[in-house]
């Protein structure tokens, strides 16, 4: 009997995921331990190895369709076996299809869709956010006759915006051949190679304007190809999805002020020539965690009526990844020694670049730190992290001269900012705050103490 | 009063006497069109020639080499046209009388290159010209040797005995490329490039090529047509790498088969010496002799003697001058075209470049050259090819399919008794866009221009399939090898289905 290979739950959150990639194909040998297929998650790609061993008998879900965890994605067994009927999973029938999506307006046949069993087309549709138009996502209101479907095909136009004038709105020949001469379709010169480019990328030749004002040309279509909309990966969609809803819901303001860590800067040097890993990092998220005892209500949430401590630090710390950007929380940082938070923090970021970061290891920050000071930055502001009150921006070190006793000096200056929910904390708490902070960093007694 | 006689033009010694809007390094195949495209609108131009007008191509390049191989192609056509009914006894080869042709024809385009500047008002200049800064080129007059043959230089140049200066608002750099002859070996009158090979007054018994590019190959080939006894040494894999293996093979199998020519591929010639009765080589285990060497293993820019630092410019790591598709170098007022640009090396590409370049000088609207360059090899057969190859297609990941028909098939070529060789297109797998051309066989040469005509106006297949060709014509092989290409040729056995 073949075995089912089910699709991982990763975290608590999760409730659906999609492959990406199958890293073997049917009739592939498979051994205990082999990478069977990625995930894609709400916040990374995740690796699922195989729990058995012998041969994969079939894909049951091509990549890039969205299924609920704990699904069977496909069968595992030896050659031959009987392969039990698949039943299309519930969710995977809501056309969650992700992956690139048929450009805005051009229709798409339903069979064309990957699709893992049968569609529910009647079935009403939980819209996805994405760029598909009402004519792609629900194709009963988009009426076409087939003459004029041809004759758009034949042409390498998209009829998606012409009105039709045939019974229920239904474009016919007519409207085409009237969208043609309106917008001069008869003038337009282009090259043989660019019109089968067009005809096979589905590339509305109307919309090309060519490039040395000719003929369109292979170049002018593959840079409209180029310039199609194209569906964000999960992540970026879940970044943009996540800061926006932080935007529209807290009010942000911002304090900057700079400290002077020319005094840490020193000793942490002389830390690492005796062998200490401490990164700036470390000392600055050390000095957030103690300034967060101070100002419990830094460390708190609000849903605009009630508030909520969080008695414990649950620390954030943004990292910026080639595709995208995640924060990994150390956990219960208050609790941590500054050796302890320096290891953590390590592991995390190591595990963060290797895209091996679990979901549960991506949630429950309650105070994020965004460090920028390795990219040269003067100063900047960073946007709350959803679910909290506070996140604070780290620019560069740099030398500068400074006043101190009347005198002109150079100083190693690092500016740092805080962007608060106004809704919770007001600008003197922000003031105090972010001056609590600098006042531990350029306390080199107190680094000497929780350094040693 | 800009034009001053030759006379007054040397009275003033050091000091800039004459401004131009462009001044023009280099009389080649890409100086001279910039040189005539310049003053044609409207500019002030002067040239500026150390050697011969005209440059390799004209003098010791592709002019002399094609007439001697015209020759040599016709000798060899007549030793074997007896399957024809023609049986000539006796027939017999004067290489002096070959080469005093080629000296006619190269003479009598040198003059038409140099009355065709004076009659655009291009002022001429013989001597070696260098920066002196960005806007004055300095002319140093050249060793009486290397100077035209005196009284025969054309009216309006200007050759002078000492240094003299001009101001030019505009360079354009064409001083082109020269054979790289290895530091390695001896210096011996044995010992010869191709310019060198081109001035032998007789052709010697046996010849030792040294580099199986394509002047290699076609100065190997006319030899052996005219009864030399030739060897190739090729350190690389192949000879004429840059084509396909499939052309390759049959350039290849032709020369050795039907020339004779023994081609040693993947070694070295070492130890190579030279002495009163010819010239040795080690190849392996086995001592090549021949009475003749000739080193044909790639160019080398020129820029020798230009004092380039004077104008703030530098050449490239290789020692070329690095110039866009525009024509322009990183100094705003001097331009670059041809060889010496390091980009493909032919004759026709430096024009292209030229007449771009001189126009972008003459502040007209900026334009770039094309990049669609077809190359032609004068073997036997002839070669010719133009945009990619399957080899880069491989290299560039791209899905291609191809459509080769041979001239066998055809109906001319049967008639006029030559069918060596075949055409192929490739084209793009998805588009049907046709990508490239290599044809190697009768009029390889002349019918690449119909397949560059396709490429660069983004033609599919099918396009050039459904295009009439005149019957019974050579021409009709690239329809035929379109149809291939889509499995539908009339002239063909189907492929068999697997």
């Amino acid at each position: 009997m073949a075995t089912p290979i089910i699709m991982p739950k990763f975290g608590q959150m999760t409730e659906e995921s999609a492959i990406v990639e199958w890293r073997k194909k049917e009739g592939d040998k498979v051994a205990k331990g082999d990478i069977l297929f990625t995930v894609e998650t709400d916040k990374s790609v995740m690796e699922v190895e195989s729990f058995e061993e012998g041969t994969l008998l079939k894909i049951a879900v091509p990549p890039g369709v969205n299924v609920p965890v704990q699904s069977t994605v496909g069968f595992l067994g030896n050659p031959g076996e009987a392969i039990p009927q698949v039943t299309a999973p519930a969710a995977a029938a809501k056309s969650a299809v992700v992956g690139p999506l048929p450009s805005a307006g051009v229709p798409v046949p339903a069979a064309e869709a990957p699709s893992p069993a049968p569609r529910e087309v009647t079935r009403p549709t939980t819209a996805p956010a994405s760029v598909t138009s009402a004519a792609t996502s629900a194709p009963s209101v988009f009426r076409i006759s087939p003459r004029a479907r041809a004759l758009a095909k034949r042409m390498v136009i998209d009829p998606s915006s012409i009105k039709g004038s045939g019974p229920s709105g239904r474009i016919v020949e007519n409207d085409i051949v009237a969208h043609l001469k309106a917008r001069g379709y008869d003038k337009l010169r282009i090259t043989p190679a660019a019109k089968e480019l067009a005809a096979k990328q589905s590339i509305d030749l109307l919309g090309i304007t060519p490039s040395d004002g000719g003929r369109i040309a292979v170049a002018d279509v593959e840079r409209a190809i180029a310039e199609r909309p194209k569906t964000m990966s999960k992540m970026r969609q879940v970044i943009a999805q996540r800061l926006q809803q932080s935007v529209v819901t807290s009010p942000h303001f911002y304090v900057t002020v700079e400290v002077d860590m020319t005094d840490l800067v020193r000793f942490r040097s002389q830390l690492k020539e005796q062998g200490a890993p401490y990164t700036i990092t470390d000392f600055i998220a050390e000095a957030v965690v103690l300034a967060l005892k101070e100002f419990p209500d830094v460390n708190s949430t609000t849903d605009g009526r009630t508030v909520r401590w969080h008695s414990r630090v649950h620390l954030g710390l943004a990292v910026s990844l080639e595709q995208g950007l995640v924060v990994p929380a150390i956990r219960d940082a208050d609790q941590l020694s500054l050796a302890e938070l320096n290891q953590r923090a390590k592991e995390l970021a190591d595990k963060a670049r290797s895209g091996k970061l679990t979901p549960d290891e991506m949630t429950g920050s309650t105070f994020t730190i965004s460090n920028m000071g390795m990219l040269d930055v003067e100063d900047f502001t960073a946007i709350i992290n959803p679910g909290e009150s506070a996140i604070l921006a780290v620019s560069s070190t740099r030398k500068k001269p400074v006043v101190r006793d009347d005198k002109v000096v150079v100083r190693q200056i690092m500016k740092i900012t805080l962007s608060s929910d106004h809704r919770i904390i007001d600008g003197a708490m922000a003031a105090r705050f972010v001056n609590a902070i600098r006042a531990k960093l350029e306390d080199v007694e107190l680094w000497k103490r929780l350094a040693g | 009063m800009r034009t001053g006689t030759q006379a007054e033009a040397c009275d003033y010694k050091g000091k800039i006497m004459e401004s131009f809007d462009i001044v023009v390094i280099g009389a080649g195949p890409g100086g001279y069109p910039a040189a005539i495209r310049a003053a044609q609108l409207g500019a002030s131009v002067a040239i500026v020639e150390r050697e011969q007008f005209g440059g390799t191509c004209l003098n010791w390049g592709c002019i002399p080499t094609k007439a001697l191989i015209a020759t040599a192609d016709l000798y060899q056509h007549i030793r074997h046209a007896e399957a024809l009914g023609i049986t000539v006894k006796g027939a017999s080869l004067d290489y002096a009388v070959m080469i005093g042709h080629k000296n006619q024809v190269v003479e009598k385009m040198r003059g038409g290159v140099k009355q065709l500047l004076t009659a655009n008002g291009v002022k001429q200049f013989v001597g070696t010209a260098s920066f002196k800064d960005r806007n004055t080129i300095e002319i140093a007059p050249v060793a009486q040797a290397s100077l035209p043959v005196p009284g025969k230089s054309a009216t309006g140049t200007a050759a002078c005995a000492t240094n003299q200066q001009i101001g030019a608002k505009k360079v354009i750099v064409a001083t082109g490329s020269t054979s790289a002859v290895p530091g390695f070996l001896p210096k011996h009158p044995r010992i010869v490039e191709s310019r060198g090979f081109l001035d032998l007054d007789k052709l010697p018994e046996s010849l030792l090529v040294l580099g199986g590019g394509y002047i290699g190959c076609e100065l190997a080939c006319m030899a052996a047509q005219c009864g030399v006894k030739v060897t190739i040494v090729e350190l690389l894999e192949d000879i004429l790498l840059l084509l396909d293996p499939d052309v390759r093979r049959e350039v290849r199998g032709h020369m050795e088969q039907q020339l004779g020519i023994r081609v040693l591929t993947g070694k070295a010639l070492e130890k190579i010496a030279a002495d009163d009765k010819g010239v040795r080589g080690q190849c392996g285990d086995e001592t090549l002799k021949a009475q003749l060497l000739l080193v044909s293993v790639g160019r080398k820019p020129v820029t020798d003697g230009l004092k380039l630092e004077n104008a703030g410019l530098k050449t490239s790591e290789r020692g070329f001058i690095e110039a866009d598709e525009y024509g322009r170098t990183k100094v705003a007022t001097i331009y670059a075209i041809g060889d010496v640009t390091g980009k493909t090396q032919l004759a026709h590409y430096a024009t292209a470049q030229a007449i771009v370049a001189a126009s972008n000088a003459c502040g007209r609207e900026l334009q770039k050259h094309d990049t669609l360059v077809p190359g032609v090899i004068f073997t036997s057969p002839e070669v010719a090819l133009v945009g990619i190859t399957e080899q880069d297609a491989k290299k560039q990941g791209r899905t291609i399919k191809t459509g080769k028909f041979r001239f066998g098939g055809l109906g001319r070529a049967m008639a006029v008794n030559e069918t060596v060789g075949f055409v192929k297109w490739i084209a793009d797998e998805a588009t049907d866009q046709l990508l490239g051309a290599a044809a190697v066989g009768p009029h390889a040469t002349e019918l690449i221009a119909e397949a560059t005509a396709a490429i660069r106006s983004e033609s599919t297949a099918a396009e050039l399939g459904n295009t009439i060709h005149a019957h019974p014509t050579f021409s009709e092989v690239w329809m035929e090898a379109a149809h291939a290409l889509h499995g539908d040729a009339i002239h063909a056995p189907p492929k068999k289905r697997k």
